[in-house]
């Protein structure tokens, strides 16, 4: 679909024709203020556009608890030994230095949305003019029984990147020869759908690597399919055969049960004991401030306007990342990053009275699954019907010629430096 | 050299030009190896505001600096009619690149233009690869 200018003055654009032409909301009065929750892929981004694209005009503040950010997007990499932590690991220090943002180091306990105030958790308040909320998801830590918070250590999810991406390298080095891995795959939605299968990929070349080819990969799934199907099992069986098995609900029959202290996963169909590593990445939600600001929908994610990413709830916050219903687009680091860019000219636009365009988003997933082997999946998306709908996408094709995919290895690692100098820096 | 990047051979080349692409050092130069009459050719004038919202999507991977890292080329400071082109070959598919490809096929003349427009603006930074 060809959006252009014409769309923006007239017929399905004229929302947008109003937001451009009429007066800035708060134009006039001391600097208006804008507050991020959140600096991942979302937020970061976010912060970085509205303030340096608003030159001094807007103030800018994230919210961030974290000092240092690892990207989960690559975390897989680096199980398979491709990257180093540090590679994976970001700061903020250029997003203050070079952009102008304020950072502030805590977590938002909650927003005040009759006040426009967040709440952060030394009890203080920020006022806003308007609000981006980038929480990512969070783990619903009673989807999988017998497994909880408590046992995050021992059965790791690593679905939010940092420490628990380290705990399950260390005990994917450990899985000695002969030994089972499981691991139990989301239900959807859920945050980045080739993520799973990327990562037992390089969990199997991790153990192959490692000449321990008599151990096995057992993914209990509870979708009967799942992202580039064909072309990770393809490659499975290409590279890794015998050491992945992938079991659809209707073979498995259901998650009984798991026991952390024993390292045992009970299915309807069989029960697995002993296993040195299970992974388990339960259900998700949108992050838990989105939940008690009531931003979500029962679907537990934040409906927002396809043309803006604004919270259909209220209309001075814009939820954008994992936590937002964004159609058909997949919830992903690009994904993300792109959404954040639409959100910050909406917002710029309605305090500064700058431009505002049709929304155009996209997403590329690229996907490890052994050296040289890069798979993709992707599309342009815009608004269409009130929702983020593809106008082209694409997906890798199974037994295409070698050098395409490693064609793809190359454009993942310079997608990865992009986006996250678009994000960080 | 990066597969990704070389000329179309032997396919349809539109009225704008018939492109040489090589890269070196990782990075990619771009030459005119011929400027075909070229009758479409009232060049649009960009609209850079639009231009520089529609390049929020390049930025995802190609970095405003400039810099180049590994398969993903840098796109700053060329000149307008050759960033054109090349997303002409894009969007008609000619030149290969799946990515590329879904970007460009919802991209106007107005938007191409715009984008042009734009990034014709963008020095590299010192240090970035050109
Ligand atoms: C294994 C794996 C592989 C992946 N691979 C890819 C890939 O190859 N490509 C890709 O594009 N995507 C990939 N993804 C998905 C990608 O990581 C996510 O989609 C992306 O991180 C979402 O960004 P976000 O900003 O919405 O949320 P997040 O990255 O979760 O960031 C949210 C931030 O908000 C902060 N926060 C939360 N609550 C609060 C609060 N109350 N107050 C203040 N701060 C708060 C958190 O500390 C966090 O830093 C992958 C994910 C996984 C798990």
């Amino acid at each position: 679909m060809d959006f252009n200018r014409r769309h923006i003055l007239g017929g399905a654009g004229a929302s947008l024709g109003v937001l451009a032409l009429g007066a800035p909301a708060v134009l006039g009065q001391a600097k208006p203020r804008v507050v991020v929750i959140g600096g991942g892929p979302g937020g970061a981004t976010a912060a970085k556009y509205i303030a340096k694209d608003s030159q001094g005009k807007i103030e800018v503040v994230l919210v961030e608890p974290k000092k240092e950010f690892t990207t989960c997007f690559h975390s897989n990499l680096y199980l398979g030994d491709f990257k180093k932590f540090g590679e994976i690991t970001h700061t903020y220090d250029k997003l203050a230095s070079a952009h102008g943002v304020k950072l502030n180091h805590q977590m938002a306990s909650a927003i005040d949305r009759a006040k426009k105030q967040v709440v952060l958790a030394d009890g203080s308040r920020l006022s806003y003019d308007r609000l981006i909320v980038a929480p990512g998801i969070s783990l619903k830590y009673d989807s999988v029984p017998g497994w909880g918070k408590e046992h995050e250590k021992v059965m790791p999810h690593a679905w939010q990147a940092g420490e628990q991406t380290k705990i399950l390298k260390a005990k994917l080095d450990a899985v000695p020869d002969g030994g089972t891995i499981i691991m139990i795959a989301p239900p959807n939605p859920y945050r980045c759908p080739p993520g799973p299968y990327e990562r037992v990929s390089m969990m199997a070349h991790t153990l192959k690597a490692a000449g321990k080819t008599k151990s096995k990969i057992v993914i209990i799934d509870p979708k009967p399919k799942f992202s580039k199907q064909g072309l990770f099992q393809e490659g499975w069986e290409k590279y890794y055969p015998g050491m992945v098995e992938w079991l659809a609900p209707d073979i498995h029959e259901g998650i009984k049960s798991v026991d952390p202290k024993t390292g045992t996963v009970v299915t309807g169909f069989e029960t697995y004991k002993n296993s040195p590593l299970v992974n388990v990445i339960p259900a998700q939600t949108a992050g838990q401030i989105a939940i008690q600001a009531k931003l979500v929908d029962k679907s537990g994610f934040c409906p927002i306007d396809a043309n803006t990413m604004r919270s259909t709830v209220d209309s001075n916050i814009f939820v954008i990342g994992d936590a937002s219903i964004a159609g058909a687009m997949p919830k992903s680091g690009f994904a993300a990053n792109s959404q954040a860019k639409v959100a910050a000219m909406a917002v710029r636009g309605d305090l500064t009275g700058s431009r505002v365009f049709p929304a155009r988003y996209a997403n590329t997933c690229w996907s490890l699954i052994e050296d040289g082997d890069v798979v993709k999946v992707g599309a342009a998306y815009a608004a269409k019907d009130g929702k983020i709908a593809a106008t082209s996408t694409f997906v890798s094709k199974t037994k295409e010629p070698a050098d395409l995919r490693k064609q793809n290895v190359q454009e993942n690692l310079g997608w990865y430096a992009g986006v996250t100098a678009d994000m960080f820096s | 050299m990066n597969e990704m990047f070389e000329a179309p051979q032997g396919r349809r080349m539109n009225a704008l030009s018939a492109l040489a692409l090589q890269g070196a050092a990782g990075a990619v130069f771009l030459a005119w190896a011929t400027v075909a009459a070229a009758q479409d050719a009232k060049p649009l004038k960009g609209d850079k505001a639009l231009g520089e919202y529609l390049s929020n999507t390049c930025t995802g991977c190609h970095q405003i600096s400039g810099v180049s890292k590994a398969g993903v080329p840098p796109i700053v400071g060329w000149p307008e009619d050759q960033f054109i082109a090349v997303m002409e070959t894009y969007k008609d598919k000619v030149r290969e690149n799946k990515v590329m490809q879904t970007i460009a096929a919802g991209l106007s003349k107005e938007d191409l233009a715009g984008l042009a427009a734009y990034y014709a603006t963008i020095k590299p930074t010192k240090g970035a690869a050109q």
